[in-house]
């Protein structure tokens, strides 16, 4: 009688065990905003072709009661005070509720493709280009174009940075994602000290000044570059070893007449090949690059290894000063405008915000959730820094009393307040980093505070950068460029090494199919 | 002394339903495990289907019938990784099973037991941990710099010039012996625990009889542990050796782009398919690649039955 007892507790646990596991992902989604793709179209997509009906009036356009969004780390965690964040903004955008699904960082692609795949589709989702333009082509996402050509945020931005960035998100002329801010791209950074002591003071400014620094840095028996790879693993790829590649680029792009061509199969790309075997068998590059983290580049950089970096512009001008200082190297870093050769740096492809094609109301979320983002006023204060009290303060206190990193701030001065998940670090800003903002933020407390280090470089990066390609998705590229770029990377990686000679490389590239492979997505995305 | 009758089962005279309802209590007993496997192993295999089909995770999945399968044997990549995974599997397994061996009876030999105790914990320590800090630790180790620890050696001792290091984790010449010795610094001494439990059952009196008998250290090695030992090896092998085809995490935190067509291999292959594509993928191919893989392990599966029954008279491991 014990035995069946116990058997039958077994039995009922597991039972309900497993019917918890069958519980749908708690996402709140009961409102007016979503609704499941099974039981409604996609939203009339006209792909740009169509006529574009007039914006309707703000007082016209229906403010959703509810709506659900899909986000990733960049938006505060739940553990960094989500709860109040979406408090205020739901405060501020007059939006009765606002569910948040937001899956781990590292895994948020995983789960994005398992929610669209389940057909529960939430209002709204932050997106990478490879899922944005892939989603897009696929029908997933609301065409956003009217509703952005007509809206004040197009003029906000036109005013302060010129719109370029939203141009650039377009796919065959249809917006479906609004970034929040630029993506950001890398400039390359020069040691002063090292400039001063070995290269006689002079800042390159082509690629043979360039190659002649380099060389009086080796000859000073230390190498000047390093790298977190030969060719990075998302676009704009070149953008870690930009001196090299110059107008090389190793994947697809769009030309001035509007065709696509494959960039590695050109002779700018075995012109970079060269540059840079010729650069690591001279000693310029580290010879751990091809197995080097951006991580380990940094620490190199800190302990004086080497003294040319091509890192983020922005913030890490100032992390690598600080670095630098608290490692006991001079700390004066030159950004370097882009040299001749190199003409622009390259901008990331921004994450976007975009509105999903099931959803019952796209205008009134592209007019009271996306827009406001970037009002310049409130609602883009509590994306930029969060909410006062819990992520800043303009209080009077100390912060980090009786310890080392100790701050004192007075009556009205703005400051980052201790981190809720990690403490021990200020927050700095939230979803939208002050320094990409698309739109002027009125009283940005970042404008005083920012260092000069910080601001020198993001003003040089916007002055001579332009927008990496957006590359849309086809049938074709889902089937073979996989292999393509694995092939392309290893073939870029034993050339630059010296195991294989450029002719070689292609020799292999033709007999592994990369060149039909190639040509295969080249066709495919000229006759779209 | 062979024992080849085998025991017919006794066929019960009770129906179907009066059986159920006396053993109703161990029935009921594995209801649980029955259900758990239906719903996490067997249902998930649905998933199968997606290898006849286009599918992008969007769209209704498109059949295609064996189009991915055409495509992935037609793929220089695929192949590569394929032999790949059974290279290194296989000869990894050999070495670090072969030194798990030899290892275990040398700690067998020794006497003093604070002494073994500590020699057991250190093998045993870099098992705990992760692969992702054994790679940053062994990239460290094996850097072509005058960091690096071996390559400083082998200069220091004249045998490497110092312009011309050896960069063993980026060269396809070096990176598999280099890939190996990790794999045998990491796993052996965890191997090695179940080679001391066999061990540590023998019965000590065969050592005294031996000893009795005229038998030296390497004599009772010889006619005692290793026989005593060649059923556990032969376990661990054919069991391994049913695993081969899963390998990912090793192979995957130590390749880089210069070593992939000797460091490839088909867990990474599909994981380059899904991620490395630039587009949404075709899960229809990777599922493809992803069920060759399987079947490949079912076959190994089977052979290993087989040989186990040959080699252990009869009887099967699964």
């Amino acid at each position: 009688m014990k035995k069946k007892f116990i058997a039958m507790l077994l039995a009922a646990t597991m039972v309900f065990s497993l019917a918890g596991c069958g519980d749908k992902p708690n996402n709140d989604n009961q409102g007016g905003g979503s609704t499941p793709a099974s039981d409604t179209t996609p939203a009339d997509n006209n792909g740009g072709q169509g006529e574009a009906t007039p914006e309707p009036a703000a007082d016209e356009v229906e403010k959703p009661s509810e709506i659900t969004i899909l986000v990733d780390g960049t938006v505060f965690t739940e553990a960094n005070g989500r709860e109040q964040f979406i408090a205020k903004l739901q405060e501020l955008t007059g939006i009765e509720k606002i569910n948040v699904i937001q899956p781990d960082h590292d895994a948020y692609y995983d789960n994005v493709g398992q929610i669209i795949a389940g057909g529960d589709w939430p209002d709204v989702m932050i997106l990478s280009s490879t899922y944005y333009s892939g989603y897009a082509a696929e029908g997933v996402l609301w065409d956003m174009t009217e509703a952005w050509e007509n809206s004040e945020l197009r003029q906000r931005q036109i005013a302060y940075d010129g719109a370029g960035v939203v141009e650039g998100m377009y796919i065959d002329g249809v917006l479906y994602g609004m970034p929040a801010a630029r993506g950001n791209g890398c400039v390359t950074y020069v040691k002063q000290a090292w400039i001063d002591q070995y290269n006689g003071g002079k800042v390159p400014t082509n690629y043979a000044e360039y190659s002649e620094m380099c060389a009086n840095f080796v000859a000073n028996g230390k190498y000047a570059v390093s790298a977190a790879g030969f060719v990075g693993g998302e676009a704009p790829y070149i953008n870690y070893l930009p001196e090299f590649y110059q107008d090389a680029y190793p994947s697809f792009y769009q030309k001035e007449d509007g065709t696509w061509a494959d960039g590695f199969t050109e002779d700018s790309m075995k012109d970079a090949l060269q540059r840079m075997a010729d650069a690591y068998a001279a000693g310029w590059i580290d010879p751990t690059t091809l197995t080097n983290g951006t991580k380990d580049c940094r620490n190199k950089f800190f302990s004086d290894e080497f003294g040319v970096f091509t890192y983020w512009a922005g913030t890490w001008a100032t992390n690598l000063k600080n670095g630098l200082a608290n490692n006991g190297v001079d700390s004066e870093l030159v950004a370097l405008s882009p040299i001749a050769e190199v003409g622009t740096y390259l901008d990331r492809i921004p994450p976007v915000w975009c509105i999903s094609s099931t959803c019952k109301n796209p205008e009134g979320v592209f007019k009271y959730f996306i827009e406001p983002m970037q009002d310049g006023g409130e609602v883009q204060f509590l994306w930029t820094y969060g909410v006062e009290g819990v992520h800043w303060s303009t209080a009077a206190e100390t912060l980090y009393e009786g310890t080392e990193q100790e701050k004192v701030y007075e009556e009205g001065q703005f400051h980052g307040l201790d981190n809720l998940e990690t403490p021990g670090s200020q927050y700095t800003k939230a979803h939208i980093d002050p320094a990409l903002a698309l739109v002027d933020l009125a009283n940005d407390p970042a404008d005083e505070s920012r260092a000069s280090e910080n601001l020198a470089s993001s003003t040089l990066f916007a002055q001579n950068s332009r927008l990496a390609v957006l590359v849309p998705t086809t049938d074709e590229m889902s089937q073979y460029n996989g292999d393509l770029t694995t092939l392309k990377n290893s073939l870029i990686a034993k050339v630059v090494m010296g195991e294989m000679s450029i002719d070689d490389a292609y020799a292999q590239f033709e007999a592994d199919g990369g060149a039909k492979w190639s040509q295969m997505i080249v066709d495919s995305l000229n006759n779209r | 002394m062979k024992n080849s009758k085998k025991q017919k089962p006794v066929k019960s005279n009770k129906s179907l339903g009066a059986r159920i309802n006396r053993y109703k209590g161990f029935y009921i007993m594995f209801l649980p495990v029955f259900v758990f496997a239906i719903i996490f192993c067997y249902l998930p295999m649905l998933g199968i289907r997606y290898a006849f089909t286009n599918y992008n995770g969007i769209k209704t999945p498109s059949f295609t019938a064996f189009a991915n399968f055409k495509k992935m044997f037609d793929m220089p990549g695929f192949w590569s990784a394929f032999t790949n995974t059974l290279q290194i599997s296989i000869i990894k397994l050999v070495l670090t099973t072969f030194i798990a061996v030899v290892v275990s009876i040398f700690l067998n030999e020794i006497f003093n037991l604070r002494f073994k105790k500590v020699v057991q914990t250190i093998i045993y320590l870099p098992h705990f941990l992760s692969w992702v800090v054994t790679a940053s630790l062994f990239s460290l180790i094996l850097a072509p710099t005058a960091q690096g620890l071996v390559n400083s050696f082998l200069v220091s001792i004249g045998v490497v010039d110092s312009s011309k290091m050896i960069y063993f984790l980026g060269s396809s010449k070096w990176w598999r012996g280099a890939y190996y010795i990790i794999n045998i610094w990491k796993e052996t001494g965890w191997q090695t625990v179940i080679f001391m439990a066999t061990l540590a059952g023998l019965n000590t009196e065969l050592y005294e009889a031996a000893s009795i008998d005229g038998a030296g250290r390497w004599g009772k090695m010889y006619y005692i542990t290793f026989p005593a030992l060649k059923n556990t090896i032969l376990t661990v092998l054919i069991l391994n050796l049913a695993k081969v085809m899963n390998l990912f995490e090793s192979a995957f935190v130590l390749q880089n782009d210069a070593v992939l067509d000797t460091a490839n291999v088909l867990e990474t292959y599909i994981y380059y398919q899904s991620f490395n594509s630039g587009a949404i993928p075709n899960y229809g191919y990777t599922t493809a690649v992803g069920l060759f893989k399987s079947l490949v392990g079912c076959v190994l599966v089977l052979v290993c039955n087989h040989l186990s029954k040959k080699v252990r008279e009869g009887r099967g491991i699964v």
